[in-house]
């Protein structure tokens, strides 16, 4: 009974922030300074009349209220809003992009893990040349995503999933390490050595278990660390996905389209886990 | 890695040479050679110039410049945010705590670099270069904050609950003399903080840049340069245009290393 309380309390917690996420989003860009400043009343194609309609929209739809009222709509009739620059329903351009991100994503997180954990592995249980370990992990954290992306492609070899998948294992080995050194540390498994046990035998039996709770933490921080390559990464490879439909968003002033791939985004980061409780763990170690 | 002192140094020393190449007579990151675009390295420009004929030593000078003071203002901004929710939150209310972590967790759960690319977009049509320079370095420290403000309100209710506080509160002073104390015992925490943020930032906005939402031109910035890396024929002419990319990962390893000590 009492965890079932518990996970309504969750449910609900996490229902909120969803909402409270949504409603942020919305009025940030309502009162970004450029919210009015539309590209098409600047493109030549359109008539004087038209541009005076859509100048004449945007004054309809100025209030805070209008706004929300506009967005809530949308989410209802399920179409996200409707895209300033295709004139399309935003979720007939999001819809068909979301497999392939999904996609990059998964092969992405799971090779990052996979490299991340292994050497996590190696590297904390000894004690030396943990610079060889340390040294290219902070150096991959030193290049910016965008510019390992076009070495990758500049030199022809590579592709999105590499480039995702060496920046998350990067910066999941910092966190993976320090809590592996520290779970190598136990008295128990200390007393497992000694004793002789099998270094595979305690790694499943005795280190795993006990890190369980970090590592579905860190899985959460590995989905934030993805989507913020996300948008880099899918530009310069060309991958249709999320990230490259955003970046047009972004550079065609749609607004329509960037808020709802926001929402998205926050919506599965927020279901993803709760980040709090995943941060504070992670933060403990 | 190398030591704190030795990075500190090394950091100083960059600084001042950029210092130096920004104060050398006639030299300005906007000065256009237009007999000399894309020319290799020279006494007049060692470092060669780029597609509109400028000198990339003295635009790379002035990017390391710009971000690194961008990026630690942002930093300091963020810390101070931090440090005034997380204790704000710690001791108020419980109530009112539980509703300004409310909005920490809000501002997690977002994605940041979504958001940025959201509010950087709109942005009026006409905003100038020394606009946007400061708006990215604002909205980027708008976002740093509810991090580090969480890791700072854990501090403090561990300060709350410290017996020294039941001891002070007990011998009956008042609210700004417990604040007094507060702040110097939060320090430790706040300054690895500041340091974690600095290279975050530098690295948000050479991001945002080489997707041409980031510093307007002509006002140099990593991410601009980075988009020379997408110039197939420049990078065949010189390999000079890998200067700001290598000078980027050499200042934000030295960053790493001073932070990851007081870390």
């Amino acid at each position: 009974m009492r965890a079932a309380i518990r996970l309504l309390k969750r449910l609900f917690r996490t229902l909120a922030m969803v909402m409270l996420v949504m409603l942020g989003s919305t009025i940030l860009i309502r009162f970004a300074p450029g919210y009015f400043s539309d590209s098409r009343e600047m493109d030549a194609r359109y008539a004087s009349a038209a541009r005076a309609e859509l100048s004449a929209e945007a004054a309809r739809n100025s209030s805070l209220n209008q706004t929300l009222l506009n967005e809530i709509s949308a989410w209802k009739r399920g179409s996200l809003g409707l895209s300033r620059e295709y004139e399309v329903p935003v979720v007939e351009l999001v819809e068909p992009r979301l497999a392939v991100t999904g996609l990059l994503l998964l092969r992405a997180i799971t090779l990052g893990w996979m490299l991340s954990l292994c050497t996590a592995l190696v590297s904390s249980a000894g004690h030396h040349l943990s610079l060889l370990w340390h040294a290219p992990a902070a150096l991959l954290l030193a290049v910016p995503t965008a510019a390992m992306a076009t070495i990758c492609l500049l030199a022809g070899s590579g592709g999105p999933v590499l480039v995702m998948t060496l920046l998350l294992a990067a910066r999941d080995f910092k966190f993976l390490d320090r809590i592996l050194r520290k779970a190598w540390r136990d008295p128990h498994v200390l007393q497992a050595r000694a004793q002789g046990i099998p270094t595979l035998r305690l790694v499943v039996a005795h280190i795993f278990p006990n890190i369980l709770p970090q590592l579905f933490a860190l899985a959460t921080l590995s989905l934030v660390t993805a989507l913020s390559t996300l948008v880099p990464v899918e530009v310069i490879f060309s991958v249709s996905g999320i990230g490259q439909l955003a970046w047009n968003a972004a550079m065609n002033r749609d607004l329509p389209v960037l808020l709802a791939v926001t929402m998205i985004m926050a919506v599965a980061v927020t279901f993803a886990g709760m980040t709090s409780n995943s941060t504070a763990k992670l933060q403990a170690v | 890695m190398i030591s704190r002192s030795v990075a500190s140094w090394l950091l100083g020393a960059l600084v001042l040479i950029a210092f130096a190449v920004l104060a050398a007579p006639g030299t300005s990151y906007s000065n256009q050679d237009r007999d000399l675009p894309l020319a290799a390295s020279s006494m007049r420009h060692p470092a060669g110039t780029d597609a509109l004929g400028r000198d990339r030593m003295v635009r790379v000078s002035a990017a390391l410049l710009l971000s690194l003071a961008g990026a630690t203002l942002a930093a300091a901004a963020t810390t101070l945010a931090a440090a005034a929710v997380g204790a704000l939150s710690a001791f108020s209310p419980a109530l009112l705590g539980g509703l300004i972590i409310l909005v920490c967790d809000v501002f997690l759960a977002l994605p940041w670099l979504f958001l940025l690319l959201m509010v950087r977009s709109a942005l009026p049509l006409t905003t100038s270069p020394a606009h946007s320079a400061v708006v990215t370095f604002l909205v980027l420290a708008a976002l740093g904050w509810p991090a580090c403000a969480r890791a700072v309100y854990r501090g403090a209710v561990h300060l709350r609950d410290a017996e020294w506080m039941l001891q002070a509160r007990a011998a009956g002073l008042r609210g700004h003399q417990i604040a007094h104390h507060i702040m110097p015992n939060l320090y430790p925490l706040l300054l690895p903080q500041f340091l974690i943020s600095i290279p975050a930032f530098v690295i948000a906005e050479a991001n945002l840049g080489a997707l041409g939402l980031g510093i307007g031109e002509p006002l140099p910035s990593w991410g601009g340069m980075l988009f020379e890396l997408d110039n197939s024929a420049m990078l065949v002419s010189t390999g000079w245009v890998y200067l700001p990319i290598a000078l980027l990962i050499v200042v934000l390893l030295l960053i790493e290393s001073i932070a990851a000590e007081v870390y």
